[in-house]
């Protein structure tokens, strides 16, 4: 059984390698991570969003990671979700707490719209106070402004 | 100038219509939710949202224009009275504005320096330096200047039209107690002044502000009794104000 | 938990020491010649000289307490005392006014120390040198190990004396200390004297806490912690004395942003709740809660009018951040601020007449203040990140954090002219300062 998901899996890469020439070839790392793992999830699923500077609307690039994270999420369903939501540092301190919630709980509103129920997700902000990336460049802030699926 | 305030409104309307067309179109998709369509609807809600909150901006930002304008229209106003005064001076310093000195708009405007040279025949340093402060918006400068000019010259030719502009201090600063204290000091006073028709309006203009209707009314009775040579655009304005209020 | 202050007992006696027969005749002038006006435009700093005070060892470590302050409140210019002429000046007689004129000096600072009981007593005077006659004398009483607040009240004394303004030298700043690389920073909260001294903590640093804020008696602060694990992070109230903390209100999200009413008996702060954050208002007495605003939207960082009937706060309810008034029941909000850019942070005036905030325009960051009608809008300094200002007690001078490239950190302090700056020291990086009322004494 484990093995035909695994063939599955690696058909639908090259599948999905031959139909967007743009994308990078498939992660290699993938063959080694165990299935339905933490790093399973960060590696071929992918575990943040990005955000437009001062905006908490999941952008549609956003969208595509969200929707393999619902389908993931529904198949290991032994994993409670807590949402981490980060700025960049070109906001105030105050309000940026505010707004990473709110990004937080955007992510968390398109999961529970995808059917994930809202008992397994809890979210926390983390304002500009936990950079993902240092530097004070557009790059840096790029990265920092994210919302995280962290898994317990 | 009323034109501003249309569109102000106008704008305003547009605005609300949009938001009020978001809410139809969010509606028939919150019945998506039944079929199970929620990132539709949250997508739908969230849009909403954010109209919203563009719109709540909008607003504020409207009304704080319309808050300048209001402001900036009452200073252009107090200018192009001021104006007026300078050109019906210009003419000879004619005590008395005859008919034809009504309409100021067809004659050239004078340049801000111009009118800000005030009565330079009288020569009096006072009296003008009071009229720019009055012009530059320091209106406690000004107050004090007129204040201290009727007081040192009652029986002056301008003392009329001081006493006149020192009503117009108060209003600007919609300080109506002591306008409507000051523009009837100039009614009484200096009734037969170039100013007194001109006192008289401000006076039941005034007391119409402070919720004084019929008072407002029985002063702009006095008017065609007092001022039977009056400009056509001092009559226009009493009638205006008539209507305003109405008066019988 | 933490360390105790020593809450001094200290005893003000403000008495002037016209007390012996000589200085009779020197009585107050009319109009002495030391004097500052702070509203004009420019003026250059007033030169004085502060002699080791006399009669015990401590008396020279006070007197540079004293140049320090007032040499970096940027209204004075400390002369150097290997300048000074006339030496061994007598505490209780005129000085040799033409020895300091000589130097430059137009005021002159002077202490006798005593001992009684366990205590020490300075009596001061604050000579005007140009006119030659006393302008100042009081004295103070203190226990031994307070000496710094001595010498910060006696400036505080001088600035009042030469400016016609209250002095903001004996208070204390909270702040934010930071350590570590920026991506997994330590934050704890610390408190020390306005000079830098007297350096604590607050917090242990095991999870991040921001944004204190004292209340009108410094007895106690409120700040915003995250707890270990992965619940929202909440809004502590911690007496300073004895270091027990207590949680503000136990709700479902997130709080933060508080700040205390001038009372003392109300917080307001922002709770947030499902991506929506309004603000609330928390009685201490009897723990309730009260909504303050239902908006969508952010509204966060309330801030109290000195008579506590109205705040300012930080809105996007207009799609971005503004500057709001309402009344302190909630209700009655208008926006006030209109200029281009962001506006954030806003703190009222301990005097009523400014409000200060944040100011973000495009790529830059600045400090400003406007009236509280949104009138007369001043950037006093800006930056690549500057933030969060707060007022001394006096109203004329702020503090607030200046981050540069790459995520360092440290304090600033500024007049309301906008033209003293300096940095405020501090043993590590330093954020988010909150400048204490005057001591009570």
């Amino acid at each position: 059984m484990r093995t035909i998901k695994a063939l599955a899996a690696v058909a639908a890469m090259i599948f999905m390698a031959a139909c967007s020439n743009n994308e990078q070839a498939a992660v290699p790392a993938s063959t080694t991570v165990t299935p339905g793992s933490v790093a399973d999830f960060k590696q071929n699923i992918g575990d943040r969003v990005f955000f437009d500077t001062d905006m908490s609307t999941v952008r549609s690039d956003g969208r595509g990671t969200l929707d393999k994270q619902a389908t993931w999420l529904k198949q290991y369903t032994n994993y409670q979700i807590t949402i981490e939501g980060h700025c960049d540092e070109r906001g105030t301190r105050e309000y940026n707490f505010a707004l990473g919630e709110r990004r937080a709980n955007s992510v968390k509103q398109y999961l529970v719209a995808q059917g994930i129920p809202a008992a397994r997700i809890q979210t926390i902000s983390y304002g500009k106070e936990r950079p993902i990336v240092p530097g004070s460049d557009e790059a840096a802030w790029a990265q920092n402004r994210v919302a995280i699926t962290a898994l317990q | 100038m009323a034109g501003f305030e249309l569109k102000l409104m106008h704008t305003m309307k547009t605005l609300y219509s949009r938001l009020l067309m978001l809410a139809v179109f969010a509606l028939p998709s919150a019945a998506a939710a039944q079929r199970g369509n929620s990132v539709y609807v949250d997508d739908r809600l969230n849009q909403l949202q954010q109209s919203l909150t563009m719109l709540t901006g909008q607003i504020e930002q409207l009304q704080y224009q319309n808050q300048q304008l209001q402001q900036q229209m009452e200073k252009m106003r107090t200018d192009y009275d001021f104006r007026i005064d300078q050109l019906e001076k210009g003419r000879g310093g004619a005590p008395r504005p005859g008919p034809a000195a009504g309409p100021a708009p067809s004659a050239p405007a004078p340049s801000q320096q111009a009118a800000a040279a005030g009565p330079s025949a009288s020569g009096d340093q006072l009296y003008h330096d009071a009229f720019k402060m009055l012009q530059e918006g320091d209106y406690a400068g000004a107050e004090k200047g007129f204040r201290t000019f009727v007081q040192r010259n009652p029986k002056h030719v301008l003392a009329g039209n001081a006493q006149y502009w020192l009503g117009e201090t108060y209003y600007a600063r919609r300080d109506y107690q002591n306008a409507m204290t000051a523009f009837a000091e100039g009614y009484k006073v200096y009734k037969n002044s170039p100013k007194g028709p001109d006192n008289l309006l401000k006076l039941g203009i005034t007391l119409a502000t402070l919720g004084r209707k019929s008072d407002a009314c029985a002063v702009f009775a006095r008017f065609t009794q007092d001022y039977p040579h009056a400009t056509d655009l001092q009559k226009r304005r009493i009638d205006q104000e008539r209507q305003r209020d109405s008066c019988g | 938990m933490m360390m105790r202050f020593d809450m001094m007992h200290l005893r003000r006696h403000l008495r002037t020491m016209l007390c012996a027969a000589a200085l009779a005749a020197l009585a107050m002038p009319a109009h002495a010649q030391l004097t500052i006006d702070m509203t004009k435009p420019s003026f250059e700093p007033v030169p004085i000289a502060i002699v080791d005070f006399s009669g015990e060892a401590v008396g020279a470590q006070i007197a540079e307490v004293i140049r320090n302050d007032l040499q970096n409140c940027g209204l004075f210019r400390s002369i150097s005392p290997s300048s000074f002429i006339e030496r061994n000046v007598n505490a209780n007689a005129a000085p040799r006014f033409p020895d300091w004129r000589s130097i430059g000096a137009q005021g002159l600072v002077v202490g006798q120390m005593s001992r009684i009981g366990g205590n020490i007593k300075v009596d001061f005077r604050l000579w005007d040198v140009v006119v030659g006659q006393q302008a100042t004398g009081l004295s103070f009483t203190s226990q031994p190990n307070n000496w710094r607040r001595l010498g910060h009240i006696i400036a505080d004394a001088i600035y009042k004396r030469v400016t016609g303004e209250e002095g903001y030298f004996d208070t204390r700043i909270a702040y934010v200390a930071e350590t570590g690389p920026v991506t997994t920073r330590v934050k704890r909260i610390a408190i020390m004297d306005q000079d830098g001294a007297n350096n604590r903590y607050i917090t242990d640093g095991r999870t991040l806490a921001v944004t204190p804020r004292f209340s009108p008696t410094l007895q106690e602060i409120v700040y915003m912690a995250y707890s270990e694990g992965n619940s929202p992070p909440k809004v502590y109230l911690q007496n300073v004395d004895s270091g027990r903390r207590e949680l503000l209100g136990n709700f479902p999200g997130m709080s933060f942003a508080p700040r205390f009413s001038p009372d003392g008996t109300k917080v307001a702060m922002s709770l947030s709740r499902d991506g929506n954050t309004d603000l609330y208002e928390m009685d201490l007495r009897g723990q309730t809660l009260r909504r303050l605003t239902n908006t969508p939207g952010i509204d966060t960082s309330p801030s109290y009018s000195p008579d506590g009937t109205q705040i300012v706060f930080n809105s996007d309810r207009g799609g971005t951040q503004q500057l709001y008034v309402m009344g302190a029941n909630g209700g009655g909000e208008r926006r006030i601020s209109f200029g281009d850019g962001r506006y954030a942070t806003p703190v009222w005036s301990p005097r009523g007449d400014f409000i200060a905030f944040t100011k973000i325009m495009g790529g830059t960051f600045g400090i400003g203040v406007m009236r509280p009608d949104g009138s007369g809008e001043r950037l006093l300094t800006s930056g690549f990140l500057v933030e969060g200002p707060t007022w001394a007690p006096n109203g004329r001078v702020l503090a607030y954090f200046q981050q540069q490239r790459g995520g360092s950190v440290n304090l600033q302090q500024i007049d309301i002219t906008g033209r003293f700056q300096r940095q405020i020291p501090t043993p590590t990086d330093a954020s988010d300062p909150a400048w204490s009322p005057l001591i009570p004494q």
